[in-house]
This record gives structure tokens, C-alpha cells and sequence, in this order.
């Protein structure tokens, strides 16, 4: 398999081959088993929130924030799920971490697991395109060794929800048992799965996984770690990011146009040597093929509206 | 342009049988368990019948079940669950026990809606009238009439169309909700002028455009001297930042060559709810976000958290705040 047709395929959106994605698959594993739980990642670098499948706006994002040939990236999950090219959104990043290893930085979302894929449309993605599931069930494997956090220059910590109860320090992260399913508790659930919100102390989580945290939480967890900032994703933001607790923690969404209905703009967050943030916003465009004319895509599910 | 538009009722019915099938509906109350069993019957009775009457429509309905994801399955449960109480409130208003005192239903576009069946069983002094176009009405009386279900449930039809049922309760018949002249024709053939009547439009009046919903407003109001309507639909968004309504559109029209005439006219809840020209303190409206903030109980919310992982409470909000149940009382 030669990783830079495969990346040429993908960002027209066509279909690779089974046997290529087997195989790509397979060589990520083994790149991912190396990487710790946290990685450790310097400026400057461009930090991308929540992707679900939306390949064309992906390629505007790298389009628009330099491209991945100059400059480093941390993604922090939800490649999958909800647009349509959820597979080739997930395989061009595989593809450019192969081909580029020290630049994409690739973070677990709650929607990397297989019973959520089942239930927001990655697997029904799969069976349409490939008439079985074989390609779903390469890409779980891989799931379960994304890592689960980054820290940028020892002061950004990356992670796809936020906090845990169950997790005062980066070092108790570090020893989590990652290779696995997304448990529906504990501390590898809740970094997954939980939201700031003002509230005075953990609280229940209206997602039903994960808590709640506040202002508190955030304080005390930079403070124990020496941070200075969470960058984190997993909640649709209108504007495309949102900074909350006086700067201390950032939602970072990069899925303008959610789910092709929402009406939302998208957001990266560049950040540069000593630590300066710079927010990128970019919004939706009409896919396109070579020749300009504007694709829709012919297996495309039902639309969600209430008709 | 009316293909597209009838079509949308396979839409409704997908997801009223994807909200059945992963137990959202039937809202489940203590003392209710036989209404609720019987619910799931008629619908998954009417889904078979679907079957055998159009196989092309049924495999529409049965894709659409299968990919509904939770968003969807909880807005189905609100839209069904509010409409049902408000009916249920106008009935409780106008329904004295041992009274005589007949009440009335006109449901406009109504689809597969099977709300009648229960509804004309469960109270007594109820006459209840079904319009919609003549292909939805043939498709709809021909899966009533083969199913024994149904016949035990309604009587069987005394109807001399080929598209329609009729019963001394029930009048299931085509109407163009465009041509005011002929709805007249048929409000006055079929119900009573004088008798408190409830019009339900259940995403209908969306589909028409500005001019010819007015005229069926005023049409109808002017015709019924006591009446609530109660109607659900999409409004547009009203803030220039709100992009919703615009979207919406320009999706239906690429996807589905369906148009909404007024989404962006009745955009917001205020003119939304000024459009059935009632006393302000007489008409009220909610965003189903705020029926489901406000009016799902608790318990009830518990339930359907457990049904689904949801994965999104702000898309769940952005997308129930562009759906509104309106209720507008004349007298
Ligand atoms: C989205 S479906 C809703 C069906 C039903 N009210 C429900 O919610 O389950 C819209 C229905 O309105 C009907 N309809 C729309 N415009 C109409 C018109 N001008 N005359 C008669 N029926 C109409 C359609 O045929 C379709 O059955």
C-alpha cells in the first residue's frame, strides 16, 4: 500500500480497497502502541476539536491552517459518526500520521468506541459502502490505541471531554489501561465523556456518562499539574470555541455546519511559542469534485428533519 | 411538487415506528398499560398493512426505522406526547361525564396518523374528521379496511368512495386543504358548526404556501363558533445569526424537491402564534425544547435517557427550539 495514493484517493472521497484499509489499520496499530496514554507535544501547534465525518470541511481546515506538510496538528476525537465520510475523515488522518508521524496527534473522542459507532451511523456508513462490516471492525481496533490526552510545551492539556473525579494528576492518566473498549465508568470514561458547566462541584452528567465540573475542578486540577489551560471538544459550540473560568479551560469545535443542519461555524486554536492563542474560524462549503460541480453524496441516509 | 409533499407522511410514520420500536412511545403513565399495549398494536398492525398494500412505501418507512438515531426518537416523542396532551386538555374541557354533549376533531393532512382509533374508542360523544389528499386517503382506507384490527376498532366502513371510511363517528375522506371551497363543502357536510371542535395541523400548514394557509385559517375559523387549534410545525429561526430555517430549506429542496412556503415568514413563536388571528390570552405556543425543559416529568426524562446514549444536548437544543406547538382558542 502506497500511503500517498491512498491519501490522494481519500481526499477525493472515493473508496479504498478493503485489503488497504486492512493494512492501514494494522500499521497504525503499531505506530498508536508506542505512543504513551499522553503525549507530549511542543509549539507551535494547531489544536482541531470534533471532525464527525465531514471530510470536506476537514480538508478546509488543513487547507486553511497551513496543511499538515508545515505544521503540527493534535486532534482531539470524534472523527467518526453523524457526516458521511466518516471513514475517510478517520483513514486520512491514519494516512498523514503514517506519512508525517511527529505532526498529527491523535486523541480518543467518545465516539471512537463500537457501540456508539453503532448506534450514530459509522457502522451503517460501513455496511452501505462495503456491503459487510469487516472494515468497521479494523477500524475499533484501532480505537482502542488512540491516546487519550496530549500536553502541549508542559501547559496545554488536550483532552476530548475533560475531567474525572477519579483523576488529580497527568501522571494518574499515564497509568490508565487504555487498550480496551470505553468503559461506561471510571477514569477513562469520564475524560471521554464530561463537560464544564458552572456548577459549584461534580455533578451528573445529562449525557449519562461522565460528570459534570466547574470552576473549581479546572483550578485545582492546573494548579496540581502546573498548567496553565484544557483544550478540549466534544461540545457543539456555535461560535467554534468558547472559553470559560477566566480562560482556563476552551472548547474547541471544528464541524461547522453540524451534521449539515445546524448553521454553525468551526474553529481551530494555533498555539504559538509562549503559549499565545490565536483562534482560526472557518465555515462550511459545499463539497466539490475535481471539476468544481457540487457532490451530494448518492448514499446518503434519510435527512433529519421532522417532516 | 404534491408527490413530494405526500411523501412526507412516510417520513412521520418512520418515525413515529422508530420511536415504538426503540420504546420512547407509547409516554408510559401508571394505570395506562392497556392503552399503551394497544398503541404499539395499531402502529405495528398499520406498518404490515403498509406492507402488503405498497411495498415501495413500506421499505421507504422500513430504512428510515432503521437508522433513526436518538435526536430524531426523542423529537418524535415530544411532538406525539404534546400533541396527545393538548388534545387530551381540550377533550377534558368539553367532555362532561354523562353529558350528551358532543365534541368534534377536523386533523387536516393526517396522514397516517392513527390517533382516531383510541380516541373514538375512549370517549364516547367524539365525532372525528381525517382530510388529506385523495392518494393518501386511498392508501390509508385500503390498509383500515383489510385489517381486522382496525374494523373491530372503527366499525366497518359504510363509505360508498373507493378513497375513504366512513362510520357515524368516523370520516376518513380527500380533501385538497388548498381549495377553500371545497373544504367548506366538506367541513359542512361532515361535522357541526355550533359543536366545540378541535382542528389539529401536524406539519401541514408548513407545507402551503402564505396566501392559502391564511385562507384555510380564516375559512375555518370563521366556520366553527367555538374551536382550538392545535398545530405543530418548523419555524425558521428569527435572528440574522440564526441559520437554521435557511439551511433547512435549501436541504429539502436539494434532497427532496419538498419547499416550505413560509418557514422564514412564521420564523419565530410571536408570529408563529399571530397567524391564527386569536386573542393573545386565548393562543399560546412552546419550542419543544421548552415542552421538554418545562413538561416531561422527571421520571419520565429518566426513562428516555436510558433508552439511548445521547450523545448531544446541544444539537438536541438547537434542533427542538425550530419546532413549535401552537394552541389557539376562538369562541
Ligand atoms: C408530514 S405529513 C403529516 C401527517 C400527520 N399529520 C402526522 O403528523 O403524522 C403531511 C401530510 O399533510 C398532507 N397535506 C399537505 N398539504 C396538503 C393539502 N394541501 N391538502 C391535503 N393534504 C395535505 C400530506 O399529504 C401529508 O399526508
Amino acid at each position: 500500500m502506497k500511503v500517498d495514493e491512498t491519501i490522494a484517493l481519500l481526499r477525493q472521497g472515493k473508496q479504498v480497497s478493503e485489503e488497504t484499509v486492512y493494512t492501514l489499520c494494522l500499521r497504525s496499530q503499531e505506530l498508536l502502541m508506542s505512543e504513551a496514554n499522553v503525549t507530549r507535544v511542543d509549539t507551535p501547534v494547531t489544536i482541531c476539536g470534533d471532525i464527525h465525518g465531514q471530510l470536506h470541511d476537514l480538508l478546509t481546515l488543513f487547507d486553511k491552517s497551513g496543511g499538515v506538510e508545515n505544521n503540527k496538528y493534535v486532534f482531539l476525537g470524534d472523527f467518526v459518526d453523524r457526516g458521511f465520510y466518516s471513514l475517510e475523515s478517520f483513514l486520512l488522518l491514519l494516512c498523514y500520521k503514517l506519512r508525517y508521524p511527529d505532526r498529527i496527534t491523535m486523541i480518543r473522542g467518545n465516539h471512537e468506541t463500537r457501540q456508539i459507532t453503532k448506534v450514530y451511523g459509522f457502522y451503517d456508513e460501513i455496511v452501505r459502502k462495503y456491503g459487510n462490516s469487516n472494515v468497521w471492525r479494523y477500524c475499533c481496533e484501532v480505537f482502542d490505541y488512540l491516546s487519550l490526552g496530549a500536553v502541549v510545551d508542559g501547559q496545554v492539556f488536550c483532552v476530548h471531554g475533560g475531567l474525572s473525579p477519579n483523576v488529580t494528576t497527568v501522571n494518574q492518566i499515564r497509568a490508565i489501561e487504555r487498550k480496551q473498549e470505553v468503559p461506561h465508568e471510571g477514569a477513562m470514561c469520564d475524560l471521554l465523556w464530561s463537560d464544564p458547566d458552572e456548577v459549584s462541584t461534580w455533578s451528573l452528567s445529562p449525557r449519562g456518562a461522565g460528570f459534570l465540573f466547574g470552576r473549581n475542578e479546572v483550578d485545582q486540577f492546573l494548579h496540581c499539574n502546573g498548567l496553565e489551560l484544557i483544550a478540549r471538544a466534544h461540545q457543539l459550540v456555535m461560535e467554534g470555541y468558547k472559553e470559560m473560568f477566566g480562560g482556563g479551560l476552551v472548547t474547541v469545535w471544528s464541524a461547522p455546519n453540524y451534521c449539515y443542519r445546524c448553521g454553525n461555524v468551526a474553529a481551530v486554536l494555533r498555539i504559538e511559542d509562549g503559549l499565545s492563542r490565536e483562534y482560526m474560524i472557518f465555515e462550511a462549503v459545499q463539497a466539490q469534485d475535481d471539476v468544481g460541480n457540487a457532490i451530494i453524496p448518492t448514499k446518503k441516509p434519510q435527512m433529519d428533519y421532522f417532516l | 411538487m404534491d408527490r413530494a409533499v405526500q411523501e412526507t407522511d412516510y417520513d412521520a410514520f418512520s418515525c413515529k415506528v422508530s420511536a415504538i420500536a426503540k420504546h420512547y412511545l407509547p409516554r408510559q403513565v401508571s394505570g395506562k398499560e392497556k392503552e399503551e399495549g394497544e398503541f404499539v398494536q395499531l402502529h405495528m398492525a398499520y406498518a404490515q398493512g403498509l406492507k402488503s398494500v405498497s411495498r415501495r412505501a413500506y421499505s421507504k418507512v422500513d430504512r428510515a426505522v432503521q437508522s433513526a438515531q436518538p435526536v430524531m426518537n426523542y423529537g418524535t416523542y415530544l411532538r406525539s406526547v404534546a400533541i396527545d396532551e393538548a388534545i387530551a386538555c381540550f377533550l377534558k374541557e368539553h367532555v362532561k361525564s354523562g353529558a350528551e354533549a358532543p365534541v368534534q376533531v377536523v386533523n387536516l393532512g393526517c396522514g397516517s396518523d392513527l390517533r382516531m382509533t383510541q380516541m373514538l374508542s375512549q370517549v364516547p360523544h367524539l365525532k372525528w374528521l381525517d382530510l388529506d389528499f385523495k392518494e393518501s386517503v386511498a392508501l390509508k382506507s385500503r390498509i383500515l379496511e383489510n385489517n381486522p384490527l382496525f374494523q373491530r376498532e372503527l366499525g366497518p366502513s359504510e363509505s360508498v368512495e373507493t378513497a375513504g371510511y366512513l362510520t357515524n363517528r368516523y370520516c376518513l375522506t380527500s380533501c385538497d386543504l388548498n381549495d377553500i371551497a371545497q373544504v367548506a363543502e366538506i367541513l359542512k357536510k361532515f361535522t357541526t358548526q355550533d359543536c366545540p371542535t378541535l382542528v389539529l395541523s401536524e406539519c401541514v400548514l408548513c407545507y402551503m404556501k402564505s396566501a392559502e394557509s391564511k385562507a384555510l385559517i380564516n375559512c375555518i375559523e370563521s366556520f366553527y363558533k367555538m374551536g382550538t387549534w392545535i398545530s405543530y410545525d418548523p419555524i425558521g429561526g428569527d435572528d440574522s445569526a440564526d441559520k437554521f430555517g435557511k439551511i433547512m430549506q435549501t436541504n429539502l429542496r436539494e434532497s427532496r424537491h419538498l419547499e416550505m412556503p413560509t418557514l422564514m415568514v412564521y420564523n419565530s413563536p410571536e408570529k408563529y402564534a399571530q397567524r391564527f388571528n386569536t386573542a393573545p390570552h386565548s393562543t399560546s405556543i412552546v419550542t419543544m425544547w421548552q415542552y421538554y425543559v418545562q413538561s416531561v416529568p422527571d421520571e419520565e426524562k429518566m426513562r428516555l435517557k436510558t433508552l439511548q446514549f445521547l450523545d448531544e444536548i446541544e444539537e438536541l437544543e438547537i434542533i427542538l427550539s425550530h419546532y413549535i406547538l401552537a394552541e389557539a382558542s376562538w369562541r
